[in-house]
């Protein structure tokens, strides 16, 4: 496959592969088959049926086996003579240091989630050592190349954070299918099946003021005693019905905006329930906890209907019910799971019942599914591109030829008849928190805001820290980590508790923060200055970091456009074509039941920013604009599907 | 800024020995009573190596970084009054690689140091005496010595 003059190169090359899953079997099978000689692989998964339509260095024999051992024994069947070496392991175990990363000529990273490309991303900086880093989404895909002080690192720029919506949207003003479903999903089943300790903002617009939420609090409790029929229909009532009464009763939100319909369940069941006793017994021969399922109960069989208010009210209450007469040990315990069946099917019919109340259309229960779990299918000719591409940029690399690296996207649609477009590498952004020294800078109310808010906010959310140590000058006010003893765990847990100001060592306006994390070779540092007042709005947080991205005017827009993304994507965004798949999973655990689902256009977090127009080098110069078009009309379409 | 690098090479020290230490040492930077964690001033646990007369004894031992450091070796501190040929009355350890002049070099981690240490309880050095009485003992009588020894690993019990 290599061309001869590339042998040298690639033959004493050492090379580390992060992953061994859907990009993974390709690399690995292009990479022995190009003559590389030397490949060590880690991946900490085992082998799923679901893998098997794609990942074809594996056999049904093999589930439940190492990926990276079995990939390994498959391979040398092939090319017996070449060293491949596996580690079923977690790449961001302490075992991987920058010394072990230091061995290898090149990294390659075919992963699934941020987490970990971050990981590798900080390790491969710290080690020097070029990274190749990889992704696709369905039809999608990139590669990207990382070359320490020469092209931008995997974090120059900003990726989008997992979609978040503002509060209000959620919890008054849903205009989205997948508004009703993050409503369902992170407040409704969080509140009634989750840790009761958690805040929940389920209540929030339904009764302001302290005194009265706190008798809210009490609707959600099962009472003693109480019927579970009846129990369920308090809750239906609550939500569909008293808690719309009472945001309506706010005249001055609906002046722009349709009016929703409080929604009882008397509208639709007759009170004597008859219809709903009795169909246990269709269940009742499955006492198999996963296997509870209100369809089943009820009769329902074809996940692709779309269920009408009353079937989605039927299923709502069977569904609430079979979580408390046959799941009664976890709730309390319980998080949305995309593969539990009964938590699919209550979210399902909550979300839609409450788009039936805003006048949303309403979605089949794998529509819902797909959504609700960020669901993506991945198509195998992707990934092959994908690791083709990756072997030519690690040729290159390994041959320091620096002139013709390319980051490379793969589209969906042919633009000006190419289907991959090469990109020149960015220079790394002088201003990014990971491969530059440049120290960030936060707008917090050092007066209000406790150290967990900053911790989890800035520290874990944005920073990407799992393990964090975070000082101010030689004082540490935090760490966390199994190895601490009980004192120290529990000193810090007082300080979570502090606000900034009154911390043993008070942060406060002009304080340096240094926060550096115990795996990943990270320290950054920000720069506090104290701010009285927030938008509640466009500042949810409280807080406004910047110099790390463009940042406080995208995070906020971030937020502000997915409230509306049909009417922002419009604009045109380069950004996206480097950012909308880089967070999908690809190789995400999937049945055949799991819907292509639209990823929520990252692409409208970008308006607003300015550096990347600039930066971009289309090769061929008339792509610009055509790829633009492309890329809105993958939004487009994208949006309509929801 | 070398308060800076010492803080720097502090936090280093501190997730480098959080990460993997020697067993049965203990390293941390000291908690004051209001809560505040200081780097600067490390309190140490020094297990007595097994099979000599230190076994069974876990010697407090505290480490006091300058703004100099690393250029500067910490001030390494047992409870005043401890009984060892090469530690002063004050409790402060005289050992060659925690000199700036002789040994100490920028390099070497806390580990390093507390490991020296414990070679140090059962190795002392006669050439280098700081108290009198641990010198003399050690010279003159090696039977009381042991004996003082012995009784010093009692009087520092494990903490747990």
């Amino acid at each position: 496959m290599a061309s001869l003059k590339h042998l040298p190169a690639v033959k004493g090359a050492k090379v580390l592969m992060v992953g061994a899953g859907g990009i993974g079997c390709e690399l690995l099978k292009t990479l022995a088959l190009s003559g590389f000689q030397d490949i060590h692989i880690i991946d900490m998964d085992t082998i799923e049926v679901s893998n098997l339509n794609r990942q074809f260095l594996f056999r049904q024999s093999h589930v439940g086996q190492s990926k990276a051992k079995v990939a390994r024994e498959a391979v040398l069947k092939f090319r017996p003579h070449i060293s491949i070496t596996p580690y079923h392991a977690n790449v961001k175990d302490s075992d991987f240091n920058v010394d072990f990363f230091k061995q290898f000529n090149v990294v390659l990273n075919g992963l699934d989630n941020l987490d970990a490309r971050r990981h590798v991303n900080r390790l491969c900086l710290a080690a020097d050592v070029p990274l190749i880093e990889s992704g696709t989404t369905g039809f999608l895909g990139q590669v990207t190349v990382h070359v320490k002080g020469r092209t931008e690192c995997y974090e120059c720029q900003p990726k989008p954070a997992p979609k978040t919506y503002p509060v209000c949207t959620i919890t008054s003003t849903p205009s989205k299918f997948v508004h009703c479903i993050v409503w369902a999903k992170e407040l409704l089943f969080a509140k009634l099946f989750g840790d009761k300790n958690q805040a929940n903002d389920l209540n929030v617009r339904s009764s302001d003021g302290a005194s009265s939420s706190k008798q809210a609090e009490d609707v959600f409790e099962h009472r003693k005693d109480e019927d579970i029929e009846q129990y369920g229909r308090r809750i239906y009532d609550h939500v569909f019905g008293y808690n719309i009464e009472v945001a309506l009763s706010n005249e001055e939100t609906w002046k722009n905006r349709n009016r929703p319909k409080p929604i009882y369940s008397s509208e639709f069941m007759p009170n004597d329930l008859s219809q709903q006793n009795g169909s246990m017994e269709k269940n009742g021969a499955a006492n198999d906890i996963s296997s509870v399922s209100a369809m089943a109960s009820l009769g329902m069989k074809n996940p692709q209907d779309v269920w009408s208010l009353k079937e989605n009210s039927r299923v709502f209450l069977e569904a609430l019910k079979l979580f408390f007469l046959k799941r009664e040990k976890e709730i309390g315990n319980l998080t949305f799971d995309k593969d539990d069946q009964l938590a699919v099917e209550f979210v399902t019919a909550a979300a839609n019942i409450r788009a039936a109340s805003f006048g949303i259309p309403l979605h089949s229960l794998f529509e819902a599914k797909g959504i609700a779990g960020n669901i993506v299918h991945a198509v195998a000719t992707t990934n092959a591109i994908i690791a083709g591409l990756i072997v030519i940029e690690a040729i290159k690399v390994l041959k320091n030829d620096t002139k013709n690296y390319r980051m490379t996207y793969c589209l969906e649609h042919p633009t000006r008849k190419m289907l991959l477009m090469p990109v020149e590498p960015f220079e790394p952004n002088r201003s990014c928190y990971v491969c530059s020294e440049t120290p960030l800078s936060l707008e917090i109310n050092t007066h209000h805001a406790k150290l967990r808010d900053f911790v989890e906010k800035i520290v874990k959310a944005m920073l990407g820290m799992s393990l964090p140590l975070i000082m101010h000058g030689s004082a540490l006010l935090y760490e966390i980590g199994d190895d601490l003893d009980e004192e120290m765990v529990a000193n810090y847990a007082a300080n979570l508790d502090k606000v900034l100001s009154e911390l043993p060592t008070p942060v406060t306006s002009g304080t340096m923060l240094t926060i550096e994390d115990l795996q990943q070779e990270l320290s950054c540092q920000i720069n506090i200055k104290h701010r009285e007042e927030f938008d509640e709005e466009k500042e949810p947080d409280g807080m406004v970091l910047s110099g790390w991205t463009q940042a406080p005017s995208v995070v906020k827009d971030d937020k502000e456009s997915i409230a509306n993304a049909g009417s922002t994507s419009n604009e045109p965004s380069v950004e996206a074509e480097k950012n909308d798949e880089i967070e999908i999973p690809p190789e995400k655990k999937r049945k055949l039941s799991e819907i292509s689902e639209a990823v929520y256009p990252d692409l409208s977090s970008v308006d607003g920013d300015t550096r990347n127009p600039d930066k971009l080098q289309v090769l061929d110069d008339d792509d610009e604009l055509m790829i633009f078009d492309n890329w809105d009309s993958v939004t487009d379409k994208k949006i309509r599907m929801q | 800024m070398s308060g800076g690098i010492a803080r720097g090479r502090l936090a280093e020290e501190r997730k480098a020995w959080r990460k993997n230490h020697p067993h049965g040492f203990v390293a941390k930077p000291e908690t004051l009573s209001d809560g505040t964690v200081n780097l600067m001033v490390w309190h140490c646990t020094i297990p007595g190596k097994t099979g000599t007369d230190w076994e069974g004894g876990f010697f407090p031992l505290t480490l006091h970084f300058s703004e100099d450091y690393p250029s500067k070796p910490p001030k390494c501190k047992f409870p005043p009054g401890f009984f060892h040929p090469n530690v002063y009355p004050s409790g402060t350890v005289c050992l060659s690689i925690l000199n700036e002049d002789s040994g100490w070099r920028p390099a070497i981690t806390v580990k390093q140091i507390l490991v020296g240490i414990q070679d140090l309880l059962d190795q002392p050095n006669p050439a280098d005496p700081a108290q009198t009485e641990g010198y003399h003992l050690f010279i003159q009588d090696a039977t009381e010595y042991k004996k003082r020894v012995r009784q010093q690993a009692k009087q520092y019990p494990p903490l747990v």
